[in-house]
Parts: structure tokens; sequence; C-alpha cells
């Protein structure tokens, strides 16, 4: 009960984060200069082309008009309609959606998967060569830009081998009859695998760098405590001790940083998606920026924010579900 | 009309401020919804598309659709199939596959018939055009082509306010004088009305019954080659081969699914690993990776119909004195600017007309490349010092978000700063530049660099570019020049003279003596053109770069097939 009334709180906490993100969206997106009628029809357009086209957006309409217009639509559910796509926002979004959200959910087991071994091997064998080798590795993914590793894994394992294939993301429920050279639906997984891995490594890269180092240092941490260093002294295994004793508590700084590392993982799934030519939200929001589309940079941005709130709470939870000191009342 | 973000259109958007990237799709895109550029490296209409099968085997191509898929990366998603309404060139370089016009181009930029029965009759000083249509001439649901059809199309676009509107805007009424002869009226006469009669062709009762079908591709019909068969938005376009097409000869190819992919490298990757047979727009750096390092693979190249230039404020500031015109002229070296940024994937360009314009018509480019002064700063100062340019003038260059154009303005303003002048350069979103480089204002800018596309007509890329009308006076050109001298009034009103001219001589004059002018006048120094640029396995055969529609699939002197193993 305690714990849903805390979700209850946490999710009317994020109301006024997202009528910001909003507000901030809506008035930063008319600041930038240009026209989009002028985008949309070009150099020399009719004045009745041009005011049909304000008129159908609302664009003829004053600026807290359209902005309160716009609160009202959200809180319908509706996200207006794309200049660019002359479609609903919505239905837009729902196209891309799942796209990005298999490609983060990719990225991230991938960078869970490799960074906590890392981390705790790092962690273990301390200033040993392991480590010194983990420590690399990680300052390579923080400090290498994700188009890079994208276009170097192209280069190399698309271009110069030849082993898999460079573009687009194929979800793994999609239908044989449109994936090309698939019979059934293994062969439709195991294509949509190939088609994940560059992408995977390349948005889970930086966050497998920052994982590995959180739980290096956070291991380190938890093996140092004098609970630990008890269990030495009655002779209990390293491997044991940090299965049964130091695995848990020293996952929690790794919690938080997964929820927030969520917008950086937003962040990178755009040149991810522009690298690898994935229909996702990143192009999505690429193409509206470019084409001054104000629907749906709105509507875009909208489900960022939305995405970022509802990490931080789910962080928020675990923490609390894991962390057994932490109590869903408040304090600890 | 300006290329924004690469969107052209072969047929579409005659006048069109290029956008684009680069090279496929200036073809016809005018204006500004981005475009491609073009160019050839050998003779317009004989594609090197890599293919091993002769050209005249493939044309005959015998049943339709005996030779396999083509699968083909274009730079951008399409996003709408009617091209009643559609503005961008990834949406009409699968059109026009599925949607034919009274008339088309032939290899290079003449206008033959296509579902006209020949040669239109031309009356009334220029402002009467009767056509009639082919007999047998069917839409894909098997309906007839009819003049009431014709009628629609070009009525379409002016009735509904689309973005195409200005296409066929010069029509002042359309009469279907019987089921097959239309006869169309002008408002003036209009010397480049051939070109706009290659407008497409749509059927008035399916598109009037569900507009929305029709624009998503479900219902789009026409009478070409190819039928609309799936869309799905990012990530792929599909057509099978009409198996009803009416005209001759039957296409080759039994499908074509053409994908979006953005990103250059990844795009000349698909075409290595064989993810896809054909791959558009080869940016410069990536040439000689396709030349030397992809062995099955060749490029297939022709200039575009477009032009890109940097231009001058004449209406505000010291870039309204010719003098200092021509002292930034002397300031740096096109020739070396076009180069280092630009070749191979473009040419240098010495007027404002593409080669393939320019040839036909045999204008005298060879005079006009004289124009241009090599780089010599002492002149610049010398000239500056005698218009009075003060010392601490700081001049302004706006640029588009293109990294050529951007150089182009780069390489001018380090020039100014080695004569001793202040320069800075911006690189304005596509809304602001569009919105900025018209005001004529010299806080705005003294000097901009553009590009633009259109028919394959000298009006397209003279009347927009040197307004002498309201039309075009801060609505497509910012240079202001028409009303910044007598000499500049006389040769831009020869451009307005020349669109009313029927006379091809005459024509050809006017238009001499206009670009002439212009040209040793400076209000636009030429930079180059691009080139329509497609990487293309040697499996696929008969692929043909085409200078307006980009490329061309199945016509009578190509017809494109796959044959792999």
């Amino acid at each position: 009960m305690g714990r849903l009334r805390y979700t209850i709180s946490r999710l009317l906490q994020s109301v006024p984060v997202i009528v910001g993100v909003i507000t901030i969206t809506f008035f930063l997106t008319d600041a930038i200069p240009g026209d989009p009628v002028s985008i949309m029809l070009g150099p020399s357009p009719s004045a009745q082309q041009a005011a049909a086209i304000r008129a159908k957006f609302g664009l003829d309409q004053p600026l807290y008009v359209r902005y309160f217009n716009y609160l009202f639509d959200v809180l319908r559910l509706d996200l207006g309609t794309s200049l660019y796509y002359q479609v609903p926002v919505t239905q837009k979004i729902m196209e891309r959606l799942p796209v990005t959200m298999y490609l983060l959910l990719a990225s991230f087991t991938f960078a869970l998967v490799t960074a906590v071994p890392l981390g705790i091997v790092s962690a273990k064998r301390r200033n040993q060569p392991t480590d010194h080798i983990s420590r690399v590795v990680a300052l390579f993914g923080v400090s290498t830009p994700s188009f890079w590793i994208g276009l170097m894994l192209i280069i190399v394992f698309s271009f110069w081998l030849g082993w898999l294939p460079a573009t687009n993301i194929i979800l793994p429920w999609t239908g044989p009859a449109n994936v090309d050279g698939a019979s059934n639906q293994i062969e439709v997984i195991i294509e949509s695998l190939r088609h994940l891995v560059m992408p995977m490594i390349t948005l889970g890269t930086l966050q497998m760098a920052a994982f590995t180092r959180i739980e290096r240092s956070s291991m380190l941490e938890v093996l140092g405590e004098e609970y630990v260093k008890l269990a030495r002294a009655y002779g209990v295994s390293e491997s044991k001790i940090v299965r049964k004793h130091a695995f848990r508590n020293a996952q929690l700084p790794l919690i938080t940083l997964v929820g927030l590392q969520l917008t950086s993982a937003l962040g990178g799934a755009v040149l991810t998606e522009t690298v690898f030519s994935i229909n996702g939200m990143g192009r999505l929001i690429i193409t509206a920026i470019q084409n001054q589309d104000f629907q749906l940079v709105m509507g875009t941005t909208l489900v960022f924010g939305l995405a970022f709130v509802i990490g931080v709470i789910i962080t928020d939870l675990s923490y609390a579900y894991v962390d057994p000191r932490v109590s869903f009342d408040g304090g600890e | 009309m300006s290329d924004k973000h690469r969107t052209f259109h072969s047929k579409l958007n005659r006048r069109r401020v290029l956008q684009g990237l680069g090279g496929v799709g200036i073809a016809g895109l005018a204006g500004c919804a981005g475009g491609s550029d073009s160019e050839t490296e050998g003779q317009s209409g004989t594609g090197t598309g890599g293919g091993s099968a002769t050209e005249d085997e493939s044309t005959d191509g015998g049943s339709s659709g005996s030779g396999g898929s083509l699968r083909m990366a274009l730079v951008k998603s399409p996003i709408e199939f009617d091209p009643i309404v559609l503005n961008d060139v990834p949406s009409s370089q699968v059109v026009d596959r599925v949607v034919e016009g009274l008339y088309t181009y032939d290899e290079g930029t003449g206008v033959v018939p296509l579902l006209a029965d020949g040669e239109p009759t031309v009356e009334n000083g220029g402002q009467r055009y009767t056509v009639t249509i082919q007999d047998g001439a069917t839409f894909s649901n098997g309906d007839p082509v009819t003049a009431s059809d014709v009628k629609y199309s070009f009525e379409a676009p002016v009735d509904e306010q689309t973005p195409n509107a200005s296409e066929v805007n010069m029509v002042d009424s359309i009469t279907a004088v019987d089921e097959k002869t239309v006869q169309f009226d002008l408002q003036y006469p209009f010397a480049a009305f051939m070109n706009t009669l290659t407008w497409y062709v749509v059927p008035q009762s399916v598109r009037e019954e569900d507009t929305d079908a029709f624009n998503t591709g479900d219902a789009l019909v026409g009478s070409g080659p190819f039928v609309f068969e799936e869309w799905q938005e990012g990530n792929f376009v599909r057509l099978s081969a009409n198996g009803e097409y009416w005209g001759d000869p039957q296409p080759n190819l039994s499908e074509i699914e053409f994908v979006p992919v953005e990103e250059a490298t990844t795009r000349v990757t698909t075409l290595r690993n064989g993810e896809n047979d054909v791959i558009e727009e080869i940016p410069p750096q990536q040439y000689t990776t396709v030349r030397n390092s992809i062995s099955d693979a060749s490029i297939s190249e022709v200039p575009g119909i477009g032009y890109f230039y940097a231009a001058f404020n004449c209406n505000e500031g010291p870039t309204t004195d010719p003098l200092v015109r021509e002292g930034i002229d002397y300031a740096f070296d096109m020739d070396q600017a076009v180069s280092n940024y630009v070749e191979p994937t473009g040419v240098r360009q010495y007027s404002p007309l593409p080669s393939a314009v320019a040839e036909d018509w045999g204008f005298p480019v060879d005079q006009w490349s004289q124009i241009p002064r090599s780089k010599d700063v002492d002149q610049t100062k010398a000239l500056f010092d005698e218009a009075g340019v003060p010392d601490d003038y700081s001049f302004r260059i706006i640029v588009p978000p293109d990294d050529k154009r951007q150089q182009i303005g780069i390489t001018i303003s380090n020039g100014l700063q080695e004569a001793g002048w202040d320069a800075s350069v911006q690189r304005l979103d596509w809304g602001a530049f569009l919105e900025q480089y018209l005001t004529g204002n010299e806080d705005d800018y003294n000097v901009y660099t553009l590009g633009w596309s259109g028919t394959p007509d000298p009006d397209a890329f003279t009347y927009y570019m040197f307004g002498a009308t309201e039309d075009t006076l801060g609505v497509t050109d910012g240079t202001f020049y028409h009303d910044s001298s007598e000499q500049a009034a006389t040769a831009t009103e020869k451009f307005v003279e020349a669109r009313r001219t029927n006379d091809q001589a005459t024509r050809k004059q006017l238009y001499t003596e206009g670009i002439t002018t212009v040209l040793e006048d400076r209000a636009h120094l030429p930079a180059y053109n691009l080139k329509n640029s497609f990487g293309v396995k040697d499996y696929v055969s008969d692929w043909h770069a085409h200078p307006v529609s980009s490329f061309t699939l199945a016509t009578d002197y190509n017809n494109v097939s796959v044959n792999q193993q």
C-alpha cells in the first residue's frame, strides 16, 4: 500500500515537470528563426496558400492562445497534426516508438550484461592487468562519440567483412512475409539479431563504460566494508562474499545511474538511428527540427520528457526495493 | 526554387531554392524543398551505370517484369505520393515511375511526347497549345486517359492551392475539346510551356474518390510502367511492374524497392555489401571509395539541372557598387574553391545556366568563362579604395546549412580578410535563411550563397534569379539587381521579354545579352552545379542517370534489369 501511495505521489510530482517541459519547448520552438510555412511551400508561396496553411495549423492565432490550446489538447491526448507528414503526431510517435524502445532495451541490456561482470572483476583484481584493461575499455567508451563507434563498426563488419547489415532494425515479432529471406519466425529473430548487434553496441558502449566505472568503484567500496572483512575473517571464500554479501549492496549506485543514463541514451539514439538508418524516435525528432514542424517537435519532446520522468520514478522505486534501509514513507 | 533539404522532384517544382545536399534530385525540383544535384561525366544520356547487358538488348525487354527486382537507397524517405500535392524530391522520385505526363524528357533535356500523340499545335501567338492524347493510353486500373483527366490534373494544383500551383499557374483556361483533345490557353505567351506540359496526369475519378488514400499510395493510380504496392514511411516504398502498361517498352524489372539511407558512409556500405543494388548521391569524399574499393560497382552520373552561386546585395551597402562586387571577385578564386570543395560531385559553372541547357542552346559559355577574375587581393584593395569602402567596414556573408555553400562563403570571407577587411560568415538554418536573404537589408547580408533548380529552360534560371517583376524581387531574388542601375534594368527586362517570346533565335539573343551583362556586372558569381550521381552494381543493366528526372528505368532508350546470380 505504501509503495502504491509512493508511486502515485511521485507521478503527481512529475506533472509540474512535464508542464514545464511543454512550456519551455513551446516557447523555444516558437522563438526559432524562420517560418515553417516558407519551408513547406517554398520561397514564393501565394498569400492565399500561406494563409490557408497557417489557419489549418492554428499558426494565425496569438502565441498565448496557441499555448493554452496546446495544453488543453495534450490533456485530451491530442498532440496535433504534423506539418511535415500531415498526419496526427501520435500516429507518427506510435509508429516510431517501438523501434527506439527495442533499441534502448537492447543497448541497456548489453551495457549491464557487460558492465557488471567487468566492474566486479575489475574491483576484485584491483591494480592488476585485468583491472587496467577494464578501466581502459571504460575510458574508451566514455570518451568516444557514439556516431564514430557506429561508423567504425559499419566500416569493419559491413564494408570490409560483409558480415552484418548496415541499415535498419527488424523487430523480432515482425512477420516472415515482411523480412527478406525469412521463411519462419526463427529466421526473423535471427535476422533481427543480426540487424541489432551494431546499433546496440553503438548506443550501449557509453552506458557500458559508465556502468563499469560505477560498478567497480561501488564494489570496491562494499568490499572494504567491516561486514565483508568479518566474513573474510570467518574464512568465507571471496566469490561467495561477492555473490552473497557484496553484490546486492553494490548495485545501489548503479541503479541510480541506469535511470539517469536514460537521457543520454535518448540523445545517443538520435545519432545511432541516423548512422544506421533506423526508423525510430531519434530520426523523427531530427526531421521535426529540420522542418520546423512545431507540433512534431512538441510531441517528440514531450515523449522524451515523459521517458525521463518515468525513468527517474522507476529508479526511485527500484532503489527503495533493493535497499531495505529506504522506506516508502520517507526517510531511512 | 531553393534547395532545402534535399528534396527534388523530377517534374516538380520547376523553380526551387536548392536546399538539398547534393546530387540527385535537383532534377526537377525547382524550389525549396531540398534537392539533389547532378552532373554527367560523360555525355548526357549515356549513363555509365554499370551494366553488363547492352543497352539495346535490355531496352526491348520482353515480358513485363522478367528482369528481376531492384533495391535502391534514396537519401531521404518519401512522405506522400499524390503528385498534385507532393513537394519533396524522394516522393517525386517514386511517383515518376507510376504517373506520367503528356510529355517527358528524352535522354537529355529535350521534350518528347509520352501520353501525347505528337507535338502540340501552337496558335494565338504562343498562347494556345492543343494536345491530342494517344489512343490506347490507359491508367493502371484500365481506365483510358482522357482530356478531362488532363484538364483536372493541371487545374487541381491551383484550385487546391497546393505548393505546386506555381508549376501550372500560367495557364488561363483549359478546355477538353473532346475525349482525346485538350486545349490550353495561357495568360501570356510562355516560351517554356513545353516543360510545363510534362506535368503529371492523374485519373480524376480515382483521386477524387479518396484523396487521402491517393496521397498515401493506397489508391495511387497512374499510367506509368510501375504500380504502387506498399509504403512504410521511413522504411521502404515498393513498386511492381504494371502488367497492363499501355506503352512501350514493358518494364524489365518486376519490382523496385526504395529505402532511405541518410548517412552517406552507411549508404556506400550498403552498395558494397549488397544490401542495395543502387545508391544515390555519392559525396565527394566517397567517390574514391566507390571507384577503388567496390570492385563490382561503378558510378553513373550526369550534371543536373541546377545552379549554385554567390550573390550580392545590390539594394543596400557597398555591394551596390559594381566596383566592390568586382573587388570581391578578385578576393578569391572560384575555380580553386570549386575544385577544393565540390569536385568530383559537381562541376564548375560559369553562368546561371546548367551545362545541359547551355549546350542545347549553344550559348557562349567559353566567353562567359573568361569573365571571373583570378585571385589578386591588391586589385581588391584598389577597387575598394576607389569605391570608398571604409577600412573598418565588416562584410556579412550568409550561407544556408550546406557544407559546400558554406565553404564558398568562407573562401570569400578569407579573401576579404586577406585584403584587409573584416568579413564574417553566418550559417543559418533554412527557415531563417529563406527569410533573411530576401530582405535586401545591408544589416542582414552583403553576400549570400544559394542554389537553384528548375526546368531545363533558360527562363527558370534567369527570370527568378534576377527578378524584374514583383513576382520575383524579394520573393526569389535577394539581389535586387534589377533596381540597382539602368543597365541592370535593361538586362533583366530582356529575361521577361524572352519568356514571352516563342522564337528560339530571338530568345537566345535576349538571354545571351542579358546574361552577359549580369555576369560582367557581377550580380552573381556563378559557382558550380552538382551531379545526379549513383553507385550502381555491375549486375544492374542499363541504368541511366538523367539530368532532369534523376534517373529513368523503362524508356525507349533504357530498360533497367537486375541480373543477379
